[in-house]
């Protein structure tokens, strides 16, 4: 049982009572004492007599202070519930744990302004209806959970933190917040504990395992309002993931963008919804989709690559009453050009028949733009004039020695990220490699393996391999580079304590690529030759994509770092040191240190993320000394991109549905939810209560006709 | 109730003695105008006639010379000038000491009767009657027989001013208490406010009384306070008896209280006649002279 006031500030007006109350006094006469002799003759009078001044006048009294009390009691706006289990007047200092949703389903258009706006305009009255002494805290129920506001009675708190605020681009997580707010419930600093929860009750945010728990240990009634009513218009659809390529070993140089566009309404066909590709501000292409009713539907656009600058974009929908989940970001690392240089170990006058013709030819079919690899052909004898660190892979085909002291090069060029390809063939001298390359190769050549006459040549294996080079070939591609005959190699033995991984094999077990890592550089053995005089492979249509992937794996442009897709609020890991990201907006954040790694936590929005690192020392350590002072606005020049990642929001936060009461009983057995619409709620009632400003006016006039009546009759 | 008592030789006691026998003179002697003759027969020097002697009569007044001429026995009989033996009953219960809180020097229904009872005294001793008083409350508190000596003015101021107002009337009781003790014949002046809740056997007593040939003259007196209420506010009234407290606005029940008193008032003034009563109502603001005077008409013509 409750009784609530939605104006409580009339309820000043008891304080009216003392005009009857002082007239009443000042028109008492005061009582006199006289000794009389007929006082058995008073009696007998009064007995007889009707009128009885002194009682009406206190009967006089009692009315008007009754009509004054009850018209303050009615401006106040009582509203009286049986259901409730509060005091009986409501009143008295309170704890109150406010769960805030504030999840991206909470930017739903709500007329003027968005559910939150409402949200949080609720949140504020409640908070300015607390009677004096009450405290209050506020908990975001946004993954991951976090308490906005710890307890405190300074009202205007919440006011400054709320205002301004909008809802965020994360997903729910009620059982999380819950579970934050009853820790905070049982450290209240008040006995009378109450948790209000404002939230769109979207289903998403029900499915939680901290809800058992939290549920069983709360200490206080839970008051939801749910806001899910004040929702204008609908969400119709929702971009839930975009994919990007490059068209590959074609004239042009085309990006390929596949959108999936789901439809939310389960119910509803959309037709002709226009989709629109953005890259940064330019508008690519759009177009128009059909949706079948809780259907999916894919969009692909197209549109030529024009430099190697990384590319940022987003395929939008047109806008409805959830814009948060009509936008999904994508960003695309092109290839870079890949300054190669072919180390030619069997030089010939005749063109094609030079150990590196049909390498050369791979790695750079029609020109440099198309393949985003520049090779450069060098024999030994000009390799002294090169300088190692112009280029980011060295292939070294068919080499039989090197000048005096240049593998101590390579070893440098490798530590420091270089990218070691080597290919054997018939001028390799085993001995050499053995003794020289020691530290580059983690194994020793053994002994060159051949196959004449009549025997079966060598096969790959390439069933079940998931090497990230083989990762674009189709089954049938892979079937025939099974086919390809190799007739000569080398076997090898691992160097003891050395790391290294087969990528690939013969069937009969023999390795076919031999990688390795050795500092920040990779070393790739591959041990037959390049050329046609061991093998058929140059000449196979998968000769080139195979080359051009190795190349690009072991520069670590293919399928790199990057190509990460995070939600809102996940965190983003790395392992290199030194690195800062760039948010949508700009700012500059360091990665935080975290186990063995580096994370980033403020992904906050959805966008496109930028990874720089900072590699040179002092400007690191300098920069992360200027970090801890202000934030920083500018990376130094030094810093080099690392790449990319995009964060998008979590769609399951957009499927449709809401949490229902009843199943909210049979989940949590035992507890009695006070479910309220905002309205309600905003006028301080119960759903369930009876306004009694209207009963109370019309027992005043009541009151006031029986003063009156009695007055005249005085 | 606790009676207070007072000395009789107290100051202030003989200074109301004085007071009020001057008054009573003053009173007297513009009143007076002769005496009034007695319609019994006594003990006197002037010759009335003879009777036949019957025991019991006193034989040193046989004829003697009578016996001899006619060998009857005649009794001697004087025509007397006075033999009235008059008795002033004076109710001194705690209404009577009933004092008006109005300003204006009213005096209170006990002074008046005292001056009332007095004067009647003086008046009576004057024409050579006999007085005395009895003064009660509840009971008789005190009696001063009746004796006709100028002297004896004296002793009955003396019990006037002793009278202190106090105690619960019971006036039935008290006349039902006399009955035997007056003399058969003779006047019984009563003097009361008649406020009395315990009084139902009181006209009963007094037929008796007037059945014993007593002739009885009641004043009743009042204050005009208690004729009109004409207090205003809220007042809580405190009994001079026995009666609890009644808080009262008056203006409630003035009109019934007035309706109540004078319906009291016109039956002892329709059944007193009736008993052989004679009642004279008086407010303490009528002038004595007035009552007085009324009363001495009212002798006259009887006698007449």
């Amino acid at each position: 049982m409750s009784l609530n006031f939605l104006s409580p500030v009339y309820l000043f007006g008891l304080l009216g009572l003392a005009v009857p109350v002082l007239i009443h006094l000042l028109t008492r006469r005061q009582q006199k004492k006289i000794r009389f002799s007929a006082v058995h003759l008073l009696l007998q009078s009064q007995k007889r007599s009707v009128r009885r001044s002194a009682p009406n006048r206190l009967l006089l009294l009692l009315v008007r202070c009754l009509a004054v009390a009850l018209l303050s009691l009615a401006l106040a706006s009582p509203i009286f519930s049986l259901s409730g289990d509060d005091d009986l007047l409501g009143a008295g200092p309170r704890a109150v744990a406010f769960v805030l949703d504030d999840s991206y389903s909470m930017s739903w258009q709500a007329g003027e302004g968005t559910v939150f706006q409402r949200a949080v305009e609720t949140l504020l009255g409640e908070v300015a209806a607390l009677p004096g002494g009450s405290a209050y805290s506020i908990v975001l129920a946004s993954s991951p959970a976090r308490v906005l506001l710890d307890w405190t009675g300074d009202k205007a708190q919440a006011e400054k933190l709320l205002k301004s605020a909008g809802a965020s681009h994360r997903a729910t997580r009620i059982d999380e917040a819950l579970a934050k707010a009853v820790g905070l419930l049982e450290a209240a600093p008040l006995k009378k504990r109450r948790l209000h929860l404002l939230s769109d009750m979207d289903q998403n945010g029900w499915t939680g395992e901290q809800f058992p728990e939290a549920m069983d240990r709360i200490p206080a009634r839970v008051k939801l309002i749910d806001f899910s009513g004040l929702r204008t218009g609908g969400n119709r659809a929702a971009v839930s993931a975009v994919e990007v390529s490059q068209e590959f070993l074609t004239h042009s140089r085309v990006v390929r963008v596949k959108a999936r566009v789901v439809n939310l309404a389960d119910n509803e066909p959309i037709s002709r919804l226009p989709i629109q590709l953005w890259t940064g501000k330019k508008k690519q292409a759009e177009g128009f989709i059909d949706l079948a009713p809780g259907g999916e539907a894919e969009k692909t656009f197209s549109f030529p690559l024009e430099g190697s600058e990384p590319i940022d974009g987003r395929v939008t929908l047109q806008a409805d009453s959830l814009t948060a989940d009509n936008a999904r970001f994508f960003t695309f690392q092109p290839d870079q050009n890949i300054r190669v240089l072919v180390v030619d170990g069997d030089p010939k006058t005749v063109a094609h028949q030079s150990e590196t013709f049909y390498l050369e030819t791979a790695l750079n079919p029609f020109s440099v733009s198309l393949s985003n690899i520049d090779p450069t052909v060098s024999t030994l004898s000009e390799l002294a004039d090169r300088n190692l660190f112009d280029y980011s892979v060295i292939l070294l085909c068919n080499v039989r020695e090197f000048p005096v002291g240049y593998e101590l090069e390579l070893e440098k060029f490798v530590m420091q990220g270089g990218a070691l390809f080597i290919s054997l063939g018939d001028q390799v001298a085993p001995k050499y490699y053995n003794e020289r390359l020691g530290n580059l190769l983690p194994v020793t050549l053994d002994a060159l393996q051949q196959t004449g006459g009549g025997d079966e040549p060598f096969h790959l294996n390439l069933a079940g391999n998931a090497h990230p080079v083989l990762a674009i070939f189709t089954k049938k591609e892979i079937g025939e580079m099974e086919d390809i005959r190799f007739h000569s190699l080398y076997t090898v033995s691992p160097r003891e304590g050395a790391a290294m991984e087969t990528a690939m094999r013969f069937k009969n077990g023999f390795p076919a690529v031999i990688e390795s890592s050795l500092g920040r550089g990779k070393v790739i053995l591959y041990p037959t030759s390049i050329d046609r005089d061991w093998n058929g492979f140059p000449i196979q249509p998968t000769f080139l994509p195979w080359v051009q992937r190795w190349i690009k794996y072991s520069a670590r442009s293919l399928e790199s770092l990057l190509r990460q897709d995070l939600l809102v609020g996940a965190p983003f890991q790395w392992s290199e040191d030194s690195s800062w990201v760039q948010t949508p907006g700009g700012r500059l954040h360091p990665l935080s240190p975290e186990n063995d790694g580096f994370t980033f936590q403020e992904t906050h929005a959805p966008g496109v993320y930028r990874l720089y690192r900072v590699t040179e020392e002092k400007e690191a350590q300098a920069l992360a000394a200027q970090a801890a002072k202000r934030p920083v606005l500018q990376l130094p020049a030094a810093a080099r991109p690392r790449g990319a990642f995009t964060v998008n929001v979590d769609l399951r936060e957009s499927a449709p549905g809401k949490i229902d009461p009843e199943d909210l009983k049979e989940r949590f057995p035992g507890f009695s939810f006070e479910w309220t619409s905002p309205e309600d709620s905003e006028r301080g009632a119960q759903a369930q209560g009876f306004p009694l400003a209207t009963p109370l006016l019309l027992l005043m006039a009541g009151f006031l006709l029986f003063e009156g009546w009695m007055v005249r009759r005085e | 109730m606790q009676e207070k008592t007072q000395s009789p030789y107290s100051p202030e006691v003989l200074s109301r003695i004085a007071s009020l026998k001057i008054r009573a003179l003053n009173l007297v002697e513009g009143l007076l105008s002769g005496q009034h003759r007695s319609r019994h027969k006594g003990s006197s020097v002037e010759f009335a006639e003879y009777k036949d002697y019957t025991p019991g009569d006193e034989i040193r007044h046989i004829d003697w010379k009578v016996v001899g001429k006619t060998d009857k026995y005649h009794v001697k009989q004087f025509e007397q000038s006075t033999n009235l033996k008059a008795t002033i009953l004076l109710d001194a219960s705690g209404s009577m000491g009933y004092v008006s809180p109005e300003p204006g020097g009213r005096p209170s229904k006990m002074d008046y009767a005292r001056t009332l009872a007095a004067s009647l005294s003086c008046l009576l001793l004057k024409q050579f009657d006999a007085v005395g008083l009895t003064v009660f409350n509840d009971r008789v508190v005190n009696h001063i027989p009746p004796r006709s000596k100028a002297s004896h003015l004296q002793h009955i101021l003396h019990g006037l001013a002793a009278i202190e107002p106090a105690g619960v009337t019971r006036l039935g009781d008290v006349i039902g208490g006399l009955v035997e003790r007056l003399p058969s014949r003779g006047l019984l002046i009563l003097v009361s406010d008649l406020f009395s809740a315990h009084d139902e056997d009181l006209e009963k007593h007094l037929k008796l009384l007037c059945s014993r040939g007593l002739e009885v003259i009641l004043f009743h007196l009042l204050d005009p306070d208690e004729i009109t209420l004409p207090f205003d506010g809220d007042i809580l009234f405190e009994s001079l008896e026995d009666d609890p407290p009644v808080g009262v606005d008056p203006e409630d029940i003035r009109e019934e209280y007035q309706k109540l008193l004078m319906r009291q008032i016109e039956t002892w003034k329709r059944d007193m006649p009736g008993l052989g009563v004679d009642y004279v109502f008086l407010e303490t603001t009528t002038p004595l002279e007035q009552g007085l005077s009324y009363y001495l008409l009212k002798r006259n013509s009887l006698i007449k």
